[in-house]
């Protein structure tokens, strides 16, 4: 008899060329996609931004989000906004900044105001000791990255973009997501 | 006596299963919406600092000093009427206010969104304004946007592009300025 042998049931090796495949194609794609601005923004149903035809790349510099519900300075929550309805809008929502914010009335947010001061007196506690070791290249440059939703009211844009100016920011970047055209 | 046999059991053949998924992976690759970011640069009139260079000579004709101003029933533009209303007769004081603005919305009252804006109607007028400011030796890059209270952001931001590049990729007036805003 001729003898069998024994088939030892051997794990069948699993086929993997289709899923080699797969990760090809997504790191292809992923590498075609990739795409190294250091801006980050945290998508997010409060924030949507607007798109546009512009196309100048964001560079690194203070990140304000001014979302429906809160404005955040340099990843810090600083006022929350309410939303009303407005006879002459109706269907919209629309957002402001509160009054409870605004206690000497006018443009001026002291939240805010504190808020920006906070961050320049960091950038010049840097910038000082920058300077000590010799660097005199790095210094204050009064940029800011806007984040704002489509559907704020141009109110709160022009209070926040106040505030900065009085806390001697003056260049205003707006991030928007770029259409391709 | 048969041995019985038991039967083996099929190991799970994954192929067909991978192929699908090798097939269904690019398909929703190609359907994702890459984000791609960009920035608006723009400026504070009163306090950014000056970059223009000073002038030694007061040129014989100023630059044009454009003016948008956003409503919520349509743009008006303001510095701008002789090129815009060759011949007539047209200031740039409070009485304008009441009267129609330069470029109304398409549903001719109150703007219903951003889609209801006359963008091309825009675009069209103001490379109309550039092109007579060139003719006449008093180009300027520059645009002030002043907005009234309640107009949307993106609404802003669609005005700001559609300044910066006509239709057919000219450049018409990329330098913004926002200023402070109206008080309505």
């Amino acid at each position: 008899m001729a003898k069998k042998e024994r088939r030892v049931p051997e794990a069948e090796e699993l086929n993997i060329t289709s899923m080699m495949d797969m990760m090809t194609i997504i790191l292809v794609f992923l590498l075609k996609s990739f795409s190294a601005t250091e801006v980050t923004v945290t998508p997010s149903s409060n924030l949507k931004l607007p798109m546009s035809e512009a196309d100048k790349q964001p560079s690194v510099a203070l990140n304000v989000v001014v979302a429906k519900d809160a404005i955040i300075v340099d990843n810090k929550r600083v006022l929350n906004l309410e939303s009303y309805d407005d006879q002459n809008y109706p269907g919209q929502k629309m957002y402001r900044i509160p009054e409870s914010e605004r206690p000497g009335g006018g443009f001026d947010v002291p939240s805010l105001g504190a808020a920006f001061q906070d961050v320049v007196s960091q950038f010049d506690k840097i910038t000082g000791l920058a300077q000590k070791a010799g660097r005199d290249d790095i210094g204050f440059d009064g940029k800011i990255l806007f984040q704002i939703d489509k559907d704020i009211p141009f109110t709160v844009v022009r209070d926040v973009m106040y505030n900065a100016g009085q806390a001697k920011f003056s260049e205003f970047e707006f991030v928007v997501i770029k259409t391709g055209e | 006596m048969s041995k019985r046999e038991m039967p083996e059991p099929e190991p799970l053949n994954l192929v067909p299963i991978m192929n699908l998924v090798t097939i269904l992976i690019p398909v929703l690759l190609m359907a994702i919406k890459s984000l791609e970011l960009a920035v608006i640069d723009t400026s504070l009139p009163a306090i950014s600092r000056s970059t223009a260079a000073p002038q030694e000579e007061i040129p014989d004709k100023p630059p044009l000093q454009l003016k948008m101003a956003v409503t919520n029933q349509g743009i008006r533009i303001l510095g701008a009427n002789e090129y815009l209303y060759p011949g007539q007769v047209k200031t740039d004081n409070a009485d304008e206010e009441k009267g129609k603005p330069d470029v109304p919305c398409k549903s001719n009252a109150r703007c219903k969104g951003i889609d209801d804006y006359n963008w091309s109607d825009l675009s069209q007028k103001l490379a109309q304004i550039k092109k007579a400011a060139q003719d006449d030796d008093r180009d300027s890059d520059s645009v002030v946007l002043i907005s009234d209270n309640n107009i949307k952001y993106e609404i802003l931001v669609k005005t700001m592009d559609t300044s910066r590049r006509s239709a057919d990729g000219n450049k018409l007036f990329p330098s913004v300025s926002i200023a402070g805003g109206t008080n309505q």
